[in-house]
C-alpha cells in the first residue's frame, strides 16, 4: 500500500471526500450483504457526513451505516476530482 | 390443480397453460422501489392480507384482470436486495420463488420492479431471478424521478439485452399500468437471453447439487441450478417454518462440498457476486446515460440538516413532540364522541331488554369491554397516520439513523425505535412493528421491553391517582404535568434499562452492524397512507377486540357470581361477594406490604382486560355511579376510604406507589396474546409477565416501605 494513500475506515473519511473500497472486514453475512448492494471491493464511495454513524453514497444510492459497520469498511481516499 | 414437476423447455408450450388456468404472478423487487405501490395499483381493493403460516411475515395476494378480462393472481413478495436471505422476509421470498412452501403456489411468472435511479443494484436481484428460468416482465419504475435526476435509461435497449419485456412505469401516478397489463396478458412470454457462466471453480459443485435437487427433490432443472448456486454461496441461510426441507441426499452433497470449500479457503460468494456485477455493468453500459456532473440533489441538501448531529436532533425532537401532542389532543374529540356513543348504546339496550343477568352481560360485559378498546381507536389511527406519513416521505429512515447512537448504547439499533415509539400509544401495534428488525435477538428484546413505554391505557389510572393525590380543587397544572411526565420518564428509563440488561445477559449478540438505504425524499402519498391506516387499524381492532371481548365476558362473570344472598345488596357488597372479591381477599396479603388492600386488589385483577378498567372497577367497588365521566365524586370517595382500623387507604404515598405499579406491571392480556403470536411460543409472554410484574412488586415495596420509614 502506498504511503500517499493509506487505508482508513470509512467513518474517518472526511465529509465530501471520495474513496475506493479496499477491504471489508467483519461478519461474513454482513460482508456479503454489502457486496450484494454494490458496496464491494473497488467500488467508489462518496462520504456525505458523520464521524461515527456515517452517511455515504455508492452508485447513486444513499446509505447509512452505524459506527461498527463504518469501522469495518476500509477505503483508500482518492484526491478530489479523480475518477 | 397441482401438476407434477413440469418441465420448462425453451419454446415449448407448458402443459396446463390453457385458457382455463389462472397464471400466478409474483411481484419482486428491492425495498423502496415502489413494488407495493405497483401491486396496489394493479389490484386495487381486491387484496387479501394475512400471514405465512408459522412465520410473522405478511402475505399479500391480490387479483388483477388481463386485457381479456381474465383474472390473474398476484403475490406481493417481501422486498429484498438478493435471494440470499438475511431475514425472515427474504427467506419467505426465496422459498416462494423456489417452490419450497406448500402453502403458497409457486409463481408461474415474475414481475421484477426495478428503480430506474439505481438500475445496477436493482438488476442484481433480477439477475438471480432470471436464473430461475421463469418468464419475467420488468417494470422499470420511477422513470420520472430518474428523468428529474438527469439519468436516462433506454428501455428498448434493456429489453434487447435481457430478452424480456421492459415496461416503463410510474406506479405512484398510475402510469404504465396498461402496457404492463398487456405484457402480463401475453400467452407466450419470451424466455430471457440470460447467458451467464458460473465461475469455473464452482461449476462442479453446482452440477452435483443440481443433479441431486432434480432427482431427489423434484425440482425443475433451471430452478435446481439457481437453488444450487444459492445453497453453495449462502452457508448460514435463514430458515423459516413452513419451508419444505431438502432430501437427505441433497443435504449430504451440500455438506461434502461445503467442507471442501472451507478447506480451500476461497471466498465463493464474493467471486460469484463480483461475477454477476461484471455481467450487469457490461449490460448497462449502453443502457444508462448519466449526466457528467451531478450537483447536490434536493434530498442531499435536506439530509445535510436532518442528519446533522445537532440540527437533526432538534428537528427530530420537535417532530416527536408534535406527534405526541397530536395523539393526545386531537384524539380527544373522537374519543368523547365514541364514549357517549357507547354509553347511549348501553342505555338503549338497558331500556329494551328485561332486567337480568343477560342484559347485564351485554351492557357491562360486552358493550363495556369492547367499548373500552374502541375508544382507543382514534389515538391508534392518528399514530398510524403519522407513521405512514413519515415512512412515505422517507423521513423514517433518517429517524432510525439518528436514533441509532442512543439505541446502540443499550445494544439495540435504530430500527427498534419505531416500535418503541408506537408503544406510547399502544404496545400492540408497536410489537407488530418489530417485524422489520432482522436480528432475532434484538427483535425479542424490543418486544420484551415495549410494554414498559407507558401506553395510553395507563393515562386514566394516572389521572385518577393524581386527582386523588393532590388536595383541593384547583391543582396547579404544572404539578399535574410534572407527575405525569415523571411516570412516562420512569417507564422509558425502565425500558432502556431492561434492554441494556437483557443485551448484556440473556440475549448477548455482537453489536449490530446497521446498514440502511436512505430513500430520496418524496411528497407523501395520501391515498396509500390512508389505506394502510385503515388496514392496520382494522387488524388492531380484530386482534385486540376479540381477545378483550373474551376477557370482558369472563371478568363480568367473575365480578357477578356468586350472587350476594340479599337481592337488595348494593353493587359494592355484590362485588365484594363475587369471585373477584374473593380473589381480591386472597391477594391482599401479597399486596399489603405495598399499601394496597383487597379492593385495590380487585382493580388490579380487572386490569387484566385493559388497564383503564381499573377506574370503572374502583367506581363499582366504592359505590360511585358513572365514574368514567366525572372523576370528582370518585376522587372524594377514594380519599374517604379507610382500612378496617380507620387509617386512610389512599394516602399520597399509596397513590404514587399505585402509579409506579402501573408503570411496570404487565397486565394487558391482549399484549400478551400478541407477544405469543409474534414469538411463536408461550415462554416469552410468561417471562415478560414475570419480570415486569416482579419488578413492579419489588419497586413498589421499596417505594412504599421507604416512604413509610420517612414518615409519609
Amino acid at each position: 500500500m502506498s504511503a500517499i494513500h493509506p487505508r482508513s475506515p470509512l467513518c474517518q473519511l472526511p465529509a465530501g471526500a471520495m474513496g475506493r473500497i479496499c477491504a471489508i472486514e467483519g461478519d461474513e453475512g454482513f460482508c456479503q450483504r454489502l457486496r450484494e448492494m454494490g458496496f464491494g471491493e473497488a467500488a467508489l464511495v462518496t462520504k456525505i457526513s458523520g464521524r461515527t454513524t456515517s452517511l455515504c453514497e455508492v452508485n447513486g444510492t444513499r446509505i447509512a451505516l452505524n459506527h461498527g459497520a463504518a469501522m469495518s469498511i476500509l477505503v483508500e481516499p482518492l484526491p478530489a476530482g479523480a475518477r | 390443480m397441482k401438476l407434477p414437476a413440469h418441465i420448462t423447455l425453451a419454446g415449448l408450450k407448458r402443459p396446463g397453460t390453457g385458457p382455463e388456468r389462472t397464471p400466478v404472478y409474483a411481484v419482486v423487487g428491492n425495498p423502496n422501489c415502489g413494488k407495493t405501490t405497483l401491486f396496489n395499483a394493479l389490484t386495487g381493493l381486491r387484496q387479501k392480507v394475512g400471514n405465512y403460516p408459522g412465520v410473522t411475515v405478511e402475505k399479500k395476494m391480490g387479483i388483477t384482470y388481463s386485457q381479456h378480462g381474465r383474472p390473474i393472481q398476484i403475490i406481493d413478495l417481501p422486498g429484498a436486495y438478493s435471494l440470499a436471505a438475511r431475514s425472515p422476509d427474504e427467506a419467505v421470498l426465496r422459498d416462494v420463488l423456489l417452490g419450497r412452501r406448500a402453502d403458497t403456489p409457486q409463481p408461474d411468472r415474475i414481475i421484477c420492479v426495478v428503480d430506474a435511479c439505481n438500475l445496477e443494484r436493482n438488476l442484481y436481484l433480477v439477475h438471480q431471478v432470471l436464473d430461475l428460468g421463469r418468464p419475467v416482465v420488468i417494470a422499470l419504475n420511477m422513470v420520472d424521478l430518474a428523468a428529474a435526476a438527469g439519468i436516462c435509461v433506454d428501455p428498448q435497449r434493456l429489453e434487447a439485452e435481457l430478452g424480456v419485456p421492459v415496461v416503463p412505469t410510474e406506479a405512484v401516478h398510475g402510469k404504465g399500468l396498461v402496457p404492463l397489463r398487456l405484457a402480463m396478458s401475453r400467452i407466450e412470454l419470451p424466455l430471457a437471453k440470460h447467458r451467464w457462466d458460473v465461475p469455473a471453480d464452482i461449476a462442479p459443485a453446482v452440477g452435483a447439487l443440481q443433479v441431486s435437487l432434480t432427482e431427489n427433490d423434484g425440482r425443475p432443472p433451471l430452478i435446481a441450478r439457481a437453488e444450487a448456486l444459492l445453497l453453495l454461496t449462502d452457508f448460514d441461510a435463514v430458515r423459516v417454518a413452513g419451508s419444505t426441507p431438502h432430501s437427505p441426499q441433497t443435504a449430504a452433497v451440500l455438506a461434502h462440498w461445503r467442507k471442501r470449500f472451507e478447506e480451500n479457503g476461497t471466498d465463493w460468494s464474493g467471486l460469484l457476486i463480483r461475477s454477476r456485477y461484471e455481467a450487469i455493468n457490461r449490460l448497462c453500459a449502453g443502457v444508462i446515460r448519466r449526466p457528467a456532473e451531478q450537483g447536490l440533489s434536493f434530498t442531499d441538501r435536506v439530509d445535510a440538516v436532518l442528519c446533522h448531529s445537532i440540527w437533526g436532533w432538534l428537528f427530530f425532537a420537535g417532530l416527536m413532540a408534535a406527534v405526541f401532542f397530536s395523539i393526545f389532543s386531537l384524539a380527544e374529540y373522537p374519543m368523547n364522541w365514541i364514549d357517549s356513543g357507547v354509553a347511549s348504546l348501553a342505555d338503549r339496550v338497558k331500556g329494551a331488554m328485561a332486567a337480568g343477568d343477560l342484559r347485564d352481560l351485554i351492557t357491562d360485559g360486552v358493550i363495556g369491554g369492547v367499548g373500552g378498546i374502541v375508544i382507543f381507536l382514534p389515538q391508534i389511527l392518528i399514530l398510524f397516520f403519522f407513521i405512514g406519513l413519515l415512512e412515505s416521505t422517507g423521513y423514517m429512515a433518517r429517524a432510525a439513523f439518528i436514533m441509532d447512537r442512543p439505541m446502540s448504547k443499550v445494544g439495540l439499533h435504530g430500527k427498534s425505535f419505531i416500535p418503541l415509539l408506537g408503544s406510547y400509544a399502544c404496545a400492540i401495534p408497536g410489537i407488530m412493528a418489530t417485524r422489520t428488525i432482522e436480528n432475532a435477538k434484538d427483535r425479542l428484546v424490543t418486544i420484551l421491553v415495549a410494554p414498559l413505554m407507558s401506553c395510553s391505557a395507563r393515562l386514566p389510572v394516572y389521572l385518577l391517582m393524581i386527582a386523588t393525590l393532590l388536595p383541593g380543587e384547583a391543582m396547579p397544572a404544572a404539578t399535574k404535568a410534572g407527575i405525569m411526565l415523571a411516570m412516562y420518564a420512569l417507564g422509558t428509563a425502565g425500558a432502556f434499562g431492561f434492554a441494556w440488561l437483557f443485551k448484556r445477559t440473556l440475549f448477548q449478540s455482537a453489536p449490530p452492524l446497521m446498514i440502511m438505504e436512505l430513500p430520496p425524499f418524496q411528497p407523501p402519498r395520501l391515498k396509500e397512507i390512508l389505506r394502510q391506516m385503515a388496514e392496520r387499524g382494522w387488524l388492531f381492532l380484530k386482534n385486540a377486540g376479540t381477545i378483550i371481548l373474551g376477557i370482558s365476558i369472563v371478568l363480568w362473570f367473575l365480578t357477578t357470581y356468586p350472587k350476594h344472598p340479599d337481592p337488595a345488596a348494593t353493587p359494592t357488597q355484590q362485588i365484594a361477594h363475587s369471585f373477584a372479591g374473593q380473589a381480591g381477599h386472597l391477594l391482599e396479603p401479597v399486596i399489603k406490604p405495598l399499601g394496597f388492600d383487597w379492593r385495590i386488589g380487585i382493580g388490579l385483577i380487572t386490569s387484566f382486560a385493559a388497564r383503564e378498567v381499573f377506574v370503572s372497577s374502583m367506581g363499582v367497588i366504592f359505590g360511585v355511579e358513572g365514574a368514567d365521566e366525572d372523576t370528582t365524586p370518585l376522587r372524594d370517595a377514594l380519599r374517604a376510604a379507610t382500612w378496617p382500623d380507620g387509617a386512610a387507604l389512599f394516602t399520597p404515598l399509596v397513590c404514587i406507589t399505585l402509579m409506579v405499579f402501573y408503570v411496570f406491571a404487565m397486565q394487558c392480556m391482549s399484549t400478551l396474546a400478541i407477544v405469543k403470536r409474534e414469538t411463536n411460543s408461550w415462554r416469552w409472554p410468561l417471562f415478560q409477565t414475570a419480570y415486569m410484574t416482579g419488578t413492579a412488586w419489588l419497586l413498589c415495596l421499596l417505594v412504599y416501605q421507604a416512604g413509610r420509614a420517612l414518615g409519609f
